[in-house]
């Protein structure tokens, strides 16, 4: 028999306290930002069918004020939504269609692979706090939000929630989860999850991005027609190496080594790499119409959600 | 390019050590980062894992490489030929005599002149060889056919300048001597040819004088004296100041008396005059007298440029009455001699009266003219024609009309004493004891004057009556009694006298002594002891500061006890020195000696450069058929400058990054601006 195997950190019993959103951020995450952030709306640019009422226009057809078309009548249907004024001068009957507003599910998808888990600071915990920051705009707009932990090659899919209420079970689900400690590959964990997708909204995916198919984990999420939205997070030991010799660089996820000379020029040609690549990924998401947002993770919390994602129209 | 050392080349063997270091270069330290994904992008880019492209990149291997191949170039010695300004053979002699202390050439003539001596070195043939003699108060050898330039300079350096008068004569003979030994050789002086003697030599070789010095500005303190008064109370001081420039000047005469200002006088010096000044009534119980020149505030005139002889001392002879027993019949000639002495009070008696005499314990001195008591008292003695044998000599019978025999020249006692004319016409002839040298050496080793230290006491003896010389007529007379009294009294007259730097000083030991501890002006203690057993004095030679030496008496060992024997205790002076101590006197002085050391030259004080063509003239010509040689410059100094500017690019670019970084925290502290975490994008 196998020993026992230790309880799932999201299965600890959190208390109450630990709950709090001051617990995450004491800082930001007071009454004060929860309101601010309830006047904020995740961007949908396309209507969706949703699962439940809500306040965005649906892609189906429903009661209420807003106008949509107009059909032929057939047996069956509601003698109310009859237009009785073309009736009368065409003498032909035809059923008014209106505007179904439902609800969408927010997808936040969080990198937990062992390269977001470094940096100072920690940008695992910088994801954390966007991720529930994000989610309880959702929440605050009446709309499911959907949240996964992407490590190794699965997402980890916690169950949908709806209402602010539920906030403290989207923190408590944040709460207890690391860095992964193997490899992730990024691209299969996003593959993953788009196979379970089932409702389609806005897709905000917090990661550094670290990854060799790191487009591809775009393309995959973009591919689920969701509106994707990459909140590309970087430490600054990673936009400003201080580094400095002769130095072997050892992967905190796989653990393989880089020899390097660090000096002045090497840290130039780092930099060179570092912007070009970030233009690549930028470049391919607007290709597929996603949303790309580099975020140090010394960024404030308020200046990413009123600032950065608002001049992206991730927010609105 | 010619090389001195072409082995040192195989040193090129570490630049591919160099390379195989860079390629075989493992140590790295470990950094955990988050990824390193665009690491090995960048790696990629790069291609760092080929050796070769990262050495072709890198900036340190090469200054490294420069380095060394400059390093042992370097080591290679290379050098360029040219012909060669001296010749083969050269004799340097350096003036280091005391007016080339003047600073009127940066920062004074000695080193200016060692400086130039050091450059013409470089003219010397690759094979030429180098002697050098330092001229100061002697001619000194101070390097004996050097090859290693190196070397040469080095001694040159070490030549200190000394405060005495040089004496060129010496050291061109000297450097005659040195350059007889090969022909073709050539002697070559430097020097400020401020002397206005010339030297009374001529030499074989060729001689070549540089000159150093500009200006001749210089004021001195030529004289200092003291005197007593006839009264022997009163004592004033003589100074005189000389002028050596062409220009009058005011010059501020400061005096000192045993370190504390007594006086102060501002002078106006005329050109080229000495200028006397008498001050009176030194304060009383002064031992030492001191006379300053120095720049008067506010006063136009330049600065004095030779500073050794703007100081000077002098001693103050000693104010205790000194008693003087003079026992037989009667000798005017004794009397009025000994009465002349300062301090002296003396007393007479004859010799049937001397048994009679108490109080004996209270002189400092009895002589003994033409007598001899039983028993010869425990003091100094002067005895004049001893008439039969004692301890203070064996007579074995009569000299008449004895010549006198040849002087030592270096005798104290015959110090200003003129001999020429004495005549004697009848002496006792004394076999001369194993403790007394002979002063007045006489017929066949029977000497007419002698003296020396006899069980402790000085004694002196005098072969003669004086009836029977005609020496009390001779101006010799009291000069001799008062060189007798100075050593049979403690109270040595040249120790009053300024001494000159370098010279030999004859220090005279006190009974019971062991040797003299002289401590000189700049604290430097030299002990002294006598080279044979008896003898009276020590000879102290490292004069070469100026100012007051301070010369004490080293208490003797005691002597080992025979059996049975009680040996004659060694008197001791039982008296301290007296508070003010003065610069000699009796027995409680005679532990106690200051002499003083000064310039007193003005023909050194007179710093005016010549031009060496009269020095020049003191050679002969140059020697026929020498050929010249081929001299050798190596590039040493600019090879050391570019290694020193590579070490410095190299430590520039490995450590860039954190000049970098020092720079802009400075600008950011300068600027007040906060430090940035990163580096906007």
């Amino acid at each position: 028999m196998s020993a026992p195997r230790p309880a799932p950190a999201a299965a600890e019993p959190a208390s109450r306290h630990d709950l709090l959103p001051s617990a995450i951020d004491p800082t930001v995450f007071d009454e004060a930002f929860l309101r601010q952030l309830e006047r904020l709306m995740l961007v949908t640019r396309k209507a969706v069918r949703g699962g439940m009422k809500g306040v965005r226009r649906s892609a189906k057809r429903g009661v209420s004020v807003e106008f949509a078309d107009y059909r032929n009548y057939t047996m069956g249907d509601d003698l109310r939504t009859l237009d009785w004024n073309i009736y009368a001068r065409l003498e032909k009957l035809f059923i008014k269609l209106f505007v179904e507003e439902e609800d969408v599910t927010v997808h936040v998808l969080l990198d937990a692979s062992g390269s977001m888990g470094t940096g100072s600071p920690d940008k695992l915990l910088f994801g954390k706090r966007a991720a529930a920051a994000l989610a309880y705009v959702g929440l605050a707009s009446y709309d499911r939000v959907s949240l996964a932990v992407l490590q190794g090659r699965v997402a980890r899919r916690y169950p949908a929630v709806r209402g602010t209420g539920r906030i403290f079970q989207v923190l408590a689900d944040l709460s207890p989860v690391q860095a992964a400690h193997g490899p992730t590959d990024l691209a299969a964990c996003a593959r993953h999850y788009a196979s379970q997708l089932t409702q389609r909204g806005p897709l905000i995916l917090i990661s550094d991005l670290f990854d060799d198919n790191a487009e591809r984990a775009i393309s995959e999420l973009a591919g689920t027609r969701c509106e994707l939205a990459i909140l590309h997070t970087l430490s600054p030991d990673e936009l400003d190496p201080p580094l400095e010799g002769d130095l072997k660089l050892v992967d905190s996820e796989t653990g393989a080594g880089v020899d390097i000379t660090a000096d002045s020029s090497t840290i130039d040609a780092y930099r060179a790499r570092l912007t070009a690549w970030q233009v690549a990924l930028e470049a391919a998401a607007t290709k597929r119409r996603a949303a790309y947002v580099a975020v140090p993770s010394t960024l404030p919390l308020a200046d990413l959600v009123f600032a950065e994602l608002r001049r992206r129209r991730v927010v609105a | 390019m010619p090389l001195l050392a072409p082995l040192a080349l195989a040193g090129l063997v570490f630049l591919p050590l160099i390379v195989a270091f860079y390629l075989l270069r493992l140590r790295r330290t470990e950094r955990t980062v988050s990824s390193t994904y665009l690491w090995q992008q960048l790696v990629r880019d790069l291609e760092a894992n080929a050796p070769w492209q990262r050495l072709r990149r890198s900036l340190l291997l090469f200054l490294q490489l420069l380095l060394v191949a400059v390093l042992v170039l370097a080591a290679a010695r290379p050098f360029l030929e040219h012909p060669a300004g001296l010749a083969r053979d050269l004799i340097l002699v350096i003036d280091a005599s005391a007016s080339m202390g003047a600073t009127d050439v940066f920062p004074d003539r000695l080193t200016a002149a060692k400086r130039a001596a050091k450059e013409v070195l470089a003219g010397l043939p690759a094979d030429g060889k180098v002697s050098i003699v330092a001229a100061a108060e002697t001619a000194r050898v101070v390097a004996n056919e050097v090859t290693d330039r190196g070397r040469a300079a080095d001694l040159i350096a070490g030549i200190p300048l000394s405060n005495a008068s040089a004496d060129l004569g010496d050291a061109l003979k000297l450097a005659g001597a040195l350059a007889a030994r090969a022909r073709g050789a050539e002697v070559l002086v430097v020097t400020d040819d401020a002397s206005s003697q010339v030297p009374d030599v001529h030499l074989a070789a060729p001689v070549k004088v540089i000159t150093v010095g500009r200006e001749r500005r210089n004021q001195a303190i030529v004289a200092l004296a003291v005197q007593t008064g006839a009264g022997g109370v009163k004592r004033s001081l003589f100074v005189s100041v000389a002028n050596l420039d062409t220009q009058a000047v005011t010059r501020r005469l400061q005096v000192l008396a045993d370190g504390a200002a007594f006086t102060a006088r501002d002078l106006f010096l005329d050109p080229l005059t000495r200028t006397d000044v008498v001050i009176d009534e030194l304060p009383a119980g002064a031992a030492v007298v001191e006379a300053r020149l120095a720049a008067v505030d506010g006063s136009a005139s330049p600065a004095d440029q030779l500073t050794a002889d703007d100081a000077a001392w002098a001693i103050v002879p000693s104010d205790r009455v000194q008693r003087i027993l003079l026992v037989g019949p009667g000798n005017v000639y004794l009397q009025n001699a000994l009465s002349l002495l300062p301090n002296v009070e003396l007393y007479g008696t004859s010799g049937k009266d001397y048994a009679a005499t108490s109080g004996l314990d209270k002189f400092d001195l009895i002589v003994l003219d033409g007598f001899l008591p039983p028993t010869l008292p425990d003091k100094p003695i002067l005895a004049l024609a001893p008439p039969s044998t004692s301890p203070l000599g064996t007579v074995v019978g009569t000299l008449d009309g004895p010549a006198i025999g040849t002087i030592s020249a270096d005798e104290p006692l015959l110090h200003d004493v003129d001999l020429t004319r004495i005549h004697i016409a009848k002496a006792q002839r004394i076999d001369l004891p194993q403790w007394a040298r002979a002063v007045i050496p006489g017929p066949r080793g029977a000497p007419l004057l002698y003296a020396g230290v006899r069980d402790g006491l000085v004694t002196a003896v005098m072969a003669f009556d004086l009836h029977q010389s005609d020496l009390p007529l001779q101006v010799a007379w009291p000069i001799l009694i008062a060189n007798l009294s100075g050593e049979l009294l403690g109270r040595d007259a040249s120790t009053l006298q300024p001494v000159r730097p370098g010279a030999p000083i004859e220090l005279l030991l006190s009974p019971g002594s062991g040797g003299m501890r002289v401590t000189a002006p700049d604290g430097l203690v030299t002990e002294l002891v006598p080279g044979a057993t008896g003898a009276s004095s020590v000879t102290f030679v490292g004069t070469g500061s100026l100012g007051v030496y301070r010369a004490e008496s080293i208490p003797a060992a005691p002597k080992p006890t025979a059996s049975g024997a009680s040996p004659n205790p060694t008197p001791k002076p039982t008296q301290t020195p007296s508070p003010g101590p003065s610069g000699s006197a009796g027995p409680e002085a005679a532990a106690f000696i200051r002499f003083a050391v000064d310039l007193f030259d003005p023909i050194e004080s007179n710093i005016a450069p010549g031009d060496g063509a009269r020095l020049t003239a003191l050679g002969g010509p140059p020697a026929t058929g020498s050929e010249a040689g081929v001299a050798r410059d190596e590039w040493w100094v600019p090879v050391a400058l570019i290694v020193l500017l590579l070490l410095l690019v190299e430590w520039t670019v490995y450590e860039r990054d954190g000049a970098r970084r020092i720079r802009d925290r400075l600008v950011a502290l300068l600027t007040l601006q906060p430090l940035r975490g990163g580096r906007p994008r």
